[in-house]
């Protein structure tokens, strides 16, 4: 509707501006900051839709995702080979689902993808383990790490099966006051 | 694998079962499995939204309202979103009256579940699986392929619904999206969001919170300044007699001094009561008159701060305490939500790690000390006691002397016409020792809850119920030792002043209580900005240059307390509330004197403070403070009536110099008013009206407080169900995986070849598979 850009086809940037919570400068801007991780890589022109990845190391070194201890995560879950290697659709969608925009739910949804580190569509201690090492980077004993995880799953599971499946931890997330502002990424 | 953005997780393998990969497909119909088993369907709850329907009459109303506006910022959130949060939290977002019988396509391929074919099922049930249509398509936990192939099919079965319809979706779907960017630009206006954000990624959640409330209370005065500005300033400036003397000698002002004492030209000013005199206004009647405006203008306000504080309030209750002490799950958030994405800077990060390290640590040893005071002897419980009464009656003490010295103080202070400090100190005595007292007791107060041997939040609140106490009691005593002063002062019979003064302190009471309250105000803000010169700076200056020595290093620079921060702005809008009757532009200067603690305060924060070890609970404390809001509003309200109905309003000033009591100016307004207008405000004003009130209050009351009885046995019954339920899950899965391993093994020795397809092609579909699972062993 008047922009000159050459990157994307009309009905491209209305099928984006339709699926993420992005506007199309918005769109136009996060295309231009995936295209700095690797100029060589990355064309300028989509409309033909090209099949280019960049690979983890460089989305991992994004200064908005550099100094997130679940970097690796996220990019795993939003990825297409699970590997952390996105293309622009997994980049705008998982700066979309980060953005303030995003609902609760939503948000909640991915959150339990994030966490749940082995894959396995529930939240267990191991997974926890993990998270927790994260969060503190490897300074809690292992008293305490036990002790932490013991209590988390006490808290919110609620079907009494040792760990956490989706269900438990959107009723869980659901009424964290600050679970909005903190899972949100700006770009 | 996993494939991503899977609406049916794929559970490769659980450890009941890790044999058989079939059950791949079980889990992919584990949400279906409870509402199709013959005979359990009554007794579940399901999962899914949209059966809420079978549950216990008292629920639906308690699920609409969980999710819904949070205390703090969410309630600003634009209005596309909270629209969202009102739905019930699916277990897959998007996916709402989907019952799993009615899913179109999985009975008939369920069959084909055999080895090697589950990956075309899996992704020939994924898109046959209708989305919510009403639901946008950013909001669904689709990755962007699937979104578009999703975006396609809505495209091609728009076309199938006439234009009509199409043409209202997408009306729809426009004003929506103009909505979000309109919200969007209104939140991005706010101002100081640039400089909270960096508070917030700086010092944490909990400091942003303080200048938040400053920012709340910044608009709540500018509101006010309208009502007030409206109401009462622009009919006295507008209709007064300019043929009045002001009453202003040339040998009365003294200049900067009277700026601090409100004598002089501010006595004569709209900044006191004494300026607004009663004028009626032309073509008005005889009810529109500048007494009533003003009478409104106060009345407007003191509702309106009444409204919005109740709201706040109850909106915080509802969730912290409804929700907060029943589900303990602060471990949780600690975990999940510790960690702000939006933290970019390398110390900023050093600085969360240590700070959730801090609260783990914390939480764990509050964990410790419960279980420490559940293993105490009687015999140290009792001397437990003891020291605890003995600490208490210290603070009382501690209370008791506060009360003794701001009675000395205001009743020493008295006015002086000499010289320059001396009337300075003696005008400002009651305000001084008030600012002292608030300033050292609640540290002292800090100290003492340290020697009760209370958990760690639990000395913070203590700490914190007690300073709000001190705050509101000394306000409350000064106001007493006031009027107690003024009804001595009458008593002793002194001969009044001339009437050629106008306005002259000593015939006009409500001019002294307003100017009481002015200097309170001033002294606050003067207090609060030397503070941050005199002390903070200083100290901060101290611990740069000499960092080694060791009293430096015992004194070390501070960290920004906040509960204290956030009770010493409670108590100046108190007493702007409070003083808002007899000083009417109170209002106006406290908002410039907001604004300009507002730059104070970051100042001192970017500079003179660290950040804190441990991290402050915001949500919770931010109930107390709008209820300690509250109680400020309420002591307004009834220092107020006290006044109004107590004390007749002094005949030489003020907006009500006609009438013995403003009672009297209203009930001749409404005199003049129709009589059957004038029958019905009679009727409201008696008994007979309030005995009924008060009857259908109670009856709604008791309603009220039964259904929520009913709705927490509803809970907990739900939560036992839900225990029950996922039991059976496993159960079932136990033996329907027992089963295929069996059907697997005999498949492979190449017996009952028959037995398989005219099990598994039975068009009825998932049941009777189901049926045989269970009775097969």
């Amino acid at each position: 509707m008047g922009n000159k850009q050459t990157i994307f086809t009309t009905q491209q940037l209305d099928a984006y501006q339709d699926c993420t919570f992005f506007t199309r400068k918005e769109i136009i801007r996060l295309f231009h900051r995936y295209r700095d991780l690797a100029p060589q890589l990355i064309p300028l022109d989509y409309t033909n839709k090209p099949d280019v990845k960049v690979p983890y190391e460089l989305i991992g070194s994004m200064p908005e995702l550099k100094e997130n201890p679940f970097r690796q995560r996220i990019a795993e879950v939003f990825s297409e080979d699970g590997e952390g290697n996105m293309t622009l659709d997994d980049f705008l969608d998982m700066f979309s689902v980060l953005s303030e925009m995003a609902p609760r739910d939503l948000k909640a949804y991915y959150a339990f993808k994030i966490y749940d580190f082995n894959n396995d569509d529930y939240i267990c201690v191991s997974d926890l383990e993990k998270t927790l090492n994260k969060l503190t980077r490897n300074e809690l004993s292992e008293d305490e790490s036990r002790l932490v995880c013991e209590k988390v799953i006490d808290e919110a599971d609620l079907d009494n099966d040792g760990r956490l499946s989706l269900e438990d931890f959107q009723h869980m997330i659901i009424r964290a006051p600050d679970f909005l502002s903190t899972f949100h990424i700006r770009i | 694998m996993a494939t991503r953005g899977s609406g049916n997780f794929m559970r490769l393998v659980s450890d009941d079962s890790n044999a058989s990969t079939l059950t791949e497909d079980f889990g992919n119909h584990q949400e279906e499995l409870p509402s199709t088993l013959p005979g359990e369907q009554e007794q579940l709850p399901s999962t899914l939204p949209g059966e809420q329907e079978q549950l216990p009459s008292a629920l639906p109303g308690e699920q609409e309202q969980l999710p819904s506006t949070l205390p703090g910022e969410q309630e600003q959130l634009p209005s596309a979103l909270s629209g969202e949060q009102e739905q019930l939290p699916s277990t897959l977002p998007g996916e709402q009256e989907q019952l799993p019988s009615t899913l179109p396509g999985e009975q008939e391929q369920l069959p084909s579940a055999l080895p090697g074919c589950h990956r075309g099922l899996e992704e020939e049930l994924y898109f046959s699986r209708k989305w919510d249509p009403n639901l946008p398509l950013k909001n669904l936990p689709l990755s962007m392929q699937e979104k578009r192939k999703t975006r396609e099919q809505r495209q091609q079965s728009r076309h199938i619904i006439d234009c009509c319809e199409s043409w209202r979706r997408s009306q729809q779907h426009m004003r929506k999206r103009l909505r979000e960017q309109v919200a969007r630009v209104i939140w991005g206006l706010q101002p100081w969001s640039k400089t909270m954000h960096k508070i917030e990624g700086k010092f944490g959640v909990g400091v942003k919170s303080y200048f938040t409330f400053l920012r709340y209370l910044i608009y709540l005065n500018l509101l006010h300044c309208l009502f007030i500005g409206g109401l009462a300033l622009a009919p006295a400036l507008l209709f007064r007699d300019k043929n009045k003397p002001s009453g202003l000698t040339a040998n009365e002002s003294r200049g900067a001094l009277d700026l601090l004492l409100g004598t002089g030209f501010v006595e004569h000013s709209p900044v006191f009561y004494g300026f607004y005199t009663p004028v009626s206004i032309p073509h008005g009647g005889l009810c529109l008159n500048t007494p009533l405006l003003f009478l409104a203008g106060m009345a407007a306000v003191l509702m309106l701060s009444a409204v919005m504080e109740l709201r706040r309030t109850v909106i915080g209750y509802k969730h912290t305490w409804l929700l907060g002490n029943r589900y303990n799950l602060h471990m949780c958030y600690k975990v999940f939500c510790g960690w702000d994405f939006c933290i970019q800077d390398p110390n900023s990060a050093r600085l969360k790690h240590r700070l959730i390290r801090n609260d783990i640590r914390l939480e764990l040893q509050e964990e410790s000390f419960h279980q420490r005071v559940s293993q105490r002897t009687f015999r140290q419980r009792l001397q437990l006691y003891f020291l605890r009464g003995i600490l208490n009656f210290l603070v009382l003490t501690l209370l008791a002397g506060s009360f003794s010295l701001i009675y000395f103080a205001t009743h020493i202070s008295n006015k002086e016409k000499e010289g320059w400090i001396l009337p300075l100190l003696y005008e400002y005595l009651p305000s001084i020792s008030i600012t002292v007292v608030n300033v050292l007791l609640p540290h002292l107060f800090r100290r003492i809850a340290a020697f009760e041997d209370y958990s760690l939040t639990w000395q913070v609140n203590i700490t914190l119920v007690r300073s709000i106490f001190l705050k509101l009691a000394t306000l409350g005593m000064f106001l007493l030792f006031l009027h107690q002063k003024d009804l001595t002062f009458v008593k002793t019979n002194q001969p009044p002043e001339p009437p050629a003064k106008l306005n002259s302190s000593k015939n006009c009471w409500e001019n002294e209580f307003g100017k009481e309250m002015y200097k309170l105000v001033v002294f606050d803000f003067l207090a609060g900005g030397l503070n941050a010169v005199l002390l903070e700076y200083p100290r901060k200056l101290l611990v740069e240059k000499y960092p080694s020595c060791s009293l430096v290093k015992a004194i070390g620079k501070q960290s920004f307390l906040i509960p204290f921060h956030v009770l010493d702005l409670v108590y100046s809008q108190t007493v702007t509330w409070v003083g808002l009757f007899y000083s009417p532009l109170l209002v106006h200067i406290s908002v410039i004197k907001l604004l300009l603690v507002f730059y104070i305060k970051k100042f001192v924060l970017f500079h003179c403070c660290v950040p804190a070890q441990r991290s402050f609970r915001g949500s919770q404390s931010s109930v107390l403070f709008h209820f300690t809001l509250l109680l400020g509003l309420l002591i307004a309200v009834v220092t107020l009536s006290f006044n109004v109905t107590m004390r007749t309003s002094s005949q030489d000033c003020g907006p009500f110099v006609n009438y013995s009591s403003i009672f009297n100016m209203t009930s001749s307004c409404v005199g003049t008013l129709p009589s059957p207008v004038q029958r019905t405000i009679h009727y409201f004003t008696s008994e007979a009206f309030a005995l009924p009130l008060i009857l259908a209050e109670i009856v709604v009351l008791t309603s009220f407080v039964s259904q929520g009885r009913a709705n927490r046995k509803a809970i907990e019954r739900l939560k036992e169900m839900l225990i029950m339920c996922s039991a059976d899950k496993r159960y079932l899965v136990k033996k329907h995986s027992a089963w295929l391993r069996t059907l697997k093994s005999s498949v492979s020795a190449g017996t009952c070849e028959d037995a398989r397809p005219t099990a598994l092609k039975d068009p009825s579909g998932f049941q009777p598979l189901l049926l045989r699972s269970v009775s097969t062993p």
